[in-house]
C-alpha cells in the first residue's frame, strides 16, 4: 500500500511540474499550447540518452534535457509567436503529431515503438537516487523551485508584461511591449522547465516510449491547469492530483465498466471544462466566480 | 502510375478537406468562434452516417440526411447552448477554446464508448476500385467526392454572394460593427454560420466512412488539416480556405511516393509551418497583428 | 440653422480652447498625414485623408458613427497598415513599423473600448506602461525603479485612483476604468496622445476633473489628438477640429471655421 502511494505520489509531482509550467504560459501568458508532451518526451528521451552514454548525473542529464526542449521550442515559438495566437493553437497542435511521429521513428534516438529501456538511477553527486521515497523528495524538491521561479517570475515587470498581453494585446502592443520576443521567452522557459518533469518521469520508470508522450498528454495536462484554476499556484497543483487520482477513484465505483475507465475519465474532464467555461471561467481556484482567467 | 495514383487520391482527399476547411473557415471568420469542436462534427457526422447505413441498414439517402442533420444540430447546438452563454459574460479565446476543446474531448470518448475504437468503414457499391488503367485503380467515390465538393462550393458562392444571409456572413467576418447598422442580428446570423458551417463537413464525413475509414480520434486530424488550411489559406478567406485544403490533401499523398504514410500530417505540418515563416497572411489573407 | 452650433459654445467652460493662444497653422507639425486610404475588403474606409497634428494643441476628429475616425488611429499606430498613402512622425515615417515599435517613439494611446489589462490591479496596469524591456529586468535599477513607484503614485493621485490601487481593473466602476485608461497613457511620457472618446458616458464631476486633466497635460507640452462626439468638447477644448465623413476628410480648420461651416452642421447634427 505504501508503495502504491508513493508510486502515485511521485505521479502527481511529475505532472504537478508539468501543469505548473503550463500553466505558465496559458494563465499568464495567454498561449494555448497542445504540444506540452512533446517537450515532456524530449526531455525524457534526452536525460535517458544522457544517462546512458554520458552519466546519470542529475546536474548533466536535467540541464542537457533542459536545452533540448528550449532548442526545440524556440523552433516553434519564434514563427508561430510572431502572428496570432491562434496559429500557435494549430501550430502546437501540428507540433504534437508530428513529435509522436518523430518519436516513434527515430529509433537511435527514442528506441522507436518500443521505446528505451534500461535507463540507469539517476545520481545525485554520485549517489544514486533509486528508493522510492528518495525519488519523491528529489521530486518534490524539483516542483518546489519550479514553483518558486514561475511564481517570482509573475511578479516581476517581465511577469506583468505578460499578464498585459494575455488581457489586452493590442494595448500592450501601444504601451511599446515587443510581444513577440516577451511571449517567445515564456515559451521557452515553460518548455525548459517542463522537460525536468521529462527527466524526472525517465529516471522514475526507468523506461519510456512515445505512449507517454501522446496529444493525449497534451490534453490532460491542459486540463490539470484549467480545472484546478488558471493564473493561481495551487490550481495547477490541485487539477494534477485530481486528474491523476480520478482513474484510481474510478475503479472503486464498480458499476461503471471497467474496460471504459480511460475514456470515463476523459469524458469527466471534457466536460468539466465545458461547465467550467460556462460558470467559472476561473477554474476551481479562482477568487471570483464568474470572472475571468 | 504511382504518381497518378497518388494524384487521383490526393484529389479526393484534397477535395474533401477543402469542405472541411471552408466550413471551419466559415465559422471562425464570421464569428470568430474559435471552433476546435469543428472535428467533433466531422466525428459524429461520419459514425451517425455509419450507423444509419450499416448499423440499420438504411437507405444511403436518409443516411445521408442523418449525417446532414446531425452535423447542423451539433452545430447549432452548441453556438446556442455553449458559445452564447460563455460570450455572454466574458467570451476571451480562453474560454471560448477550452470548452470547444472539452466538448471535443467528450464526443471524442463517446463515441469510441459506443462504436469502438478501431477503425471502422463501410463498404458501398462506390467503393469498389476499377483498374482504369494499368496500376491505377479508380473507384467512382473518387470522382463523386470531386464532382461534390465542386457542386457544393458553386452552391456556398452562390449563397454568399446572393442571399442576404450570405452576405450579412460577409459582413460579419469583415467588420461585426457593419453588421450591427444593416439591422442584423450577430446572434442570429451565428446560428447561421454555424449550421452552413457544419453542413460542410458532411460530404468530408460520408466519403470519408465510405473511403478510408473512421476513428473517434478523427476530430483531431480534422481540426489539424482545417486549422492548417485555415491559416495557409489566410484567415477569413473562404476562397483561401478550399485552396490549401486541396493542396495538403495533394500534398499528403504525393509524399507518399517517396515517404511513409505515417509522415503525411507531417506533411500539412510542414506546409502550415512554411506559410507561418514565410507568408503569415496566408494565399488571400490580409496580414494581421492583433 | 448655422447659428445653432455657435450657441452650444456659451455653455460651460469660460475658457475656450485647451488654452493656446495665437494660430494654430504656426505650430511644428508633429504627425503628417499624407493621402492615407485604406479599404476593408470592398469597403473603403479611408480615402486620401491628408492631415497634420501640430505639436502642442488638441485637434479633434469629428464625423458620424462609420466615418474612419477610429480606423485612422489604428492605421497610425500601426495596428491596421493603410492601402495606400503616408505617416510621417517628426519627418520620419511610420509605414510598416510594428505598433510597439510606434509605440516607443512616443505614440499613446487610448481604446474606445478601453482594452484594459482587465485581471491586472489599477497599480499593476499604470506600472507596467513604464517597463517596456522584454527581458526580466527593467533596465535603471533600483532608482529607476522607485522613480516609476512613485510616479504611479503621482499619477493614481492625479486620476483620482489612490484608493483603488489593488483592485482589478475588471471590478473598477465605469468611469474610473476610463480615468485607468488615461493613466496607463500618462505613464508613458510619449508627446502625442491619440484619445478614443476618453469623455464618453462620463459623469459631470468626473468629466471636470477629465478637462482638467487634459489641460494640464497640453500645457506640459502634450500634443492631443481626441475622437470625440461630446459637442462641449468639440467647441470648448479644440485648438483644431478635423471633419471625417465617410472616409473623407471633409474640412480641417480652426473651431470657429468649421462650426460655422452650414454645410458640415448638417451633417454633423443630421446623423445624431
Amino acid at each position: 500500500m505504501t508503495a502504491y502511494i508513493l508510486n502515485l505520489l511521485v505521479l502527481i509531482s511529475v505532472y504537478a511540474i508539468l501543469a505548473t509550467t503550463l500553466n505558465f504560459i496559458i494563465g499568464y501568458a495567454g498561449i494555448f499550447s497542445l504540444a506540452h508532451a512533446v517537450f515532456f518526451g524530449i526531455g525524457g528521451y534526452t536525460a535517458a540518452l544522457v544517462a546512458m552514454n554520458v552519466s546519470p548525473e542529475f546536474f548533466v542529464a536535467v540541464p542537457a534535457a533542459m536545452a533540448a526542449a528550449a532548442v526545440t521550442s524556440l523552433l516553434l515559438a519564434l514563427p508561430a509567436l510572431r502572428v496570432r495566437g491562434e496559429y500557435f493553437v494549430a501550430a502546437s497542435l501540428g507540433l504534437q503529431v508530428l513529435a509522436v511521429t518523430l518519436f516513434s521513428e527515430w529509433k537511435s534516438f527514442t528506441g522507436g515503438i518500443g521505446g528505451v529501456i534500461g535507463i540507469p538511477a539517476v545520481e545525485l553527486f554520485g549517489f544514486p537516487v533509486y528508493k522510492p521515497w528518495q525519488f519523491l523528495v528529489m521530486a518534490l524538491i524539483c516542483l518546489a523551485i519550479i514553483i518558486a521561479i514561475t511564481r517570482t517570475l509573475v511578479h516581476t515587470s517581465f511577469g506583468r508584461s505578460l499578464k498585459a498581453i494575455r488581457d489586452s494585446e493590442s494595448a500592450a502592443l501601444a504601451s511599446g511591449k515587443n510581444i513577440t520576443v516577451i511571449k517567445t521567452f515564456s515559451v521557452v522557459l515553460s518548455s525548459a522547465l517542463a522537460a525536468v518533469a521529462g527527466a524526472l518521469y525517465a529516471f522514475y520508470m526507468s523506461f519510456i516510449n512515445v505512449e507517454s508522450f501522446m496529444l493525449d498528454t497534451s490534453v490532460m495536462v491542459m486540463a490539470m491547469v484549467i480545472i484546478g484554476g488558471t493564473a493561481t499556484i495551487v490550481g495547477p497543483l490541485l487539477g494534477a492530483a485530481l486528474l491523476m487520482l480520478m482513474p484510481s477513484a474510478l475503479t472503486y465505483l464498480t458499476f461503471l465498466p471497467q474496460t471504459e475507465i480511460g475514456s470515463i475519465q476523459q469524458i469527466v474532464y471534457g466536460l468539466a471544462m465545458v461547465l467550467l467555461m460556462i460558470f467559472r471561467p476561473g477554474g476551481i481556484v479562482s477568487s471570483h466566480p464568474g470572472g475571468g482567467k | 502510375m504511382l504518381f497518378l495514383q497518388l494524384l487521383a487520391n490526393g484529389l479526393q482527399v484534397g477535395a474533401i478537406y477543402a469542405l472541411t476547411a471552408a466550413g471551419f473557415s466559415l465559422i471562425f471568420g464570421s464569428t470568430k468562434i474559435f471552433h476546435f469542436a469543428h472535428g467533433a462534427t466531422f466525428a459524429i457526422a461520419a459514425y451517425l452516417f455509419h450507423f444509419a447505413l450499416a448499423g440499420l441498414g438504411l437507405h444511403w439517402t436518409f443516411a445521408v440526411a442523418v449525417a446532414a442533420l446531425s452535423a447542423v444540430v451539433f452545430g447549432v447546438l452548441l453556438d446556442r447552448l455553449m458559445y452564447a452563454p460563455i460570450q455572454r459574460h466574458e467570451g476571451s479565446f480562453f474560454t471560448v477554446f477550452v470548452a470547444s476543446f472539452g466538448i471535443g474531448i467528450v464526443v471524442q470518448n463517446l463515441l469510441g464508448s459506443v462504436f469502438g475504437r478501431g477503425f471502422m468503414s463501410v463498404s458501398t457499391p462506390l467503393s469498389n476500385s476499377i483498374e482504369v488503367m494499368p496500376g491505377l485503380y479508380l473507384s467512382p467515390l473518387n470522382g463523386l467526392a470531386v464532382v461534390v465538393a465542386i457542386v457544393c462550393f458553386v452552391a456556398l458562392h452562390f449563397f454568399m454572394t446572393h442571399t442576404f444571409i450570405g452576405k450579412g456572413l460577409r459582413a460579419l467576418s469583415e467588420n461585426p460593427e457593419l453588421v450591427r447598422t444593416f439591422g442584423l442580428s450577430p446572434r442570429r446570423l451565428s446560428t447561421y454560420a454555424f449550421a452552413l458551417g457544419s453542413l460542410l463537413v458532411v460530404p468530408g464525413a460520408i466519403f470519408t466512412a465510405a473511403g478510408t475509414g473512421i476513428n473517434p480520434a478523427v476530430g483531431h486530424h480534422v481540426m489539424l488539416i482545417s486549422l492548417a488550411a485555415t491559416i495557409v489559406g489566410g484567415i477569413g478567406s473562404l476562397r483561401g480556405a478550399a485552396c490549401a485544403g486541396l493542396l495538403i490533401g495533394v500534398a499528403e499523398n504525393l509524399a507518399m511516393w517517396k515517404l511513409g504514410t505515417q509522415w503525411s500530417e507531417a506533411i500539412t505540418f510542414a506546409i502550415l509551418f512554411f506559410f507561418i515563416i514565410f507568408k503569415p497572411s496566408g494565399f488571400f489573407g490580409r496580414a494581421t497583428v492583433s | 440653422m448655422s447659428a445653432e452650433p455657435v450657441t452650444a459654445r456659451e455653455t460651460a467652460n469660460p475658457a475656450p480652447g485647451s488654452g493656446f493662444t495665437g494660430s494654430t497653422d504656426d505650430q511644428e507639425v508633429l504627425l503628417e498625414i499624407n493621402s492615407l486610404s485604406k479599404n476593408f475588403g470592398g469597403l473603403q474606409a479611408i480615402s486620401d485623408v491628408s492631415l497634420n497634428l501640430r505639436a502642442g494643441i488638441i485637434t479633434t476628429l469629428v464625423g458620424p458613427n462609420g466615418a474612419g475616425k477610429t480606423t485612422l488611429f489604428n492605421m497610425i499606430t500601426g495596428h491596421i497598415q493603410p492601402s495606400q498613402g503616408d505617416v510621417r512622425w517628426q519627418g520620419e515615417s511610420l509605414i510598416g513599423k510594428a505598433p510597439w515599435r510606434i509605440a516607443r517613439k512616443g505614440i499613446a494611446r487610448t481604446f474606445q473600448d478601453l482594452r484594459l489589462f482587465t485581471h491586472m490591479t489599477v497599480e499593476e496596469n499604470i506600472l507596467t506602461m513604464m517597463e517596456p524591456g522584454s527581458w526580466l529586468w527593467q533596465p535603471g535599477g533600483k532608482s529607476r525603479k522607485a522613480r516609476r513607484y512613485s510616479k504611479v503614485s503621482q499619477i493614481m493621485d492625479r486620476t483620482g485612483l489612490t484608493a483603488k490601487r489593488h483592485t482589478r481593473a475588471l471590478d473598477l466602476a465605469y468611469a474610473e476604468r476610463k480615468f485607468l485608461s488615461l493613466a496607463r497613457i500618462m505613464a508613458t511620457d510619449s508627446r502625442l496622445w491619440l484619445l478614443d472618446e476618453p469623455a464618453s458616458g462620463l459623469d459631470p464631476n468626473s468629466y471636470n476633473l477629465f478637462l482638467q486633466l487634459l489641460r494640464e497635460e497640453v500645457k506640459e507640452g502634450i500634443t492631443v489628438c481626441i475622437i470625440e462626439h461630446n459637442l462641449d468638447i468639440v467647441v470648448n477644448i479644440s485648438d483644431r477640429i478635423a471633419f471625417l465623413d465617410q472616409g473623407r476628410l471633409l474640412a480641417d480648420g480652426e473651431p470657429e471655421t468649421i462650426l460655422n461651416d452650414p454645410a458640415l452642421a448638417a451633417i454633423y447634427f443630421g446623423e445624431r
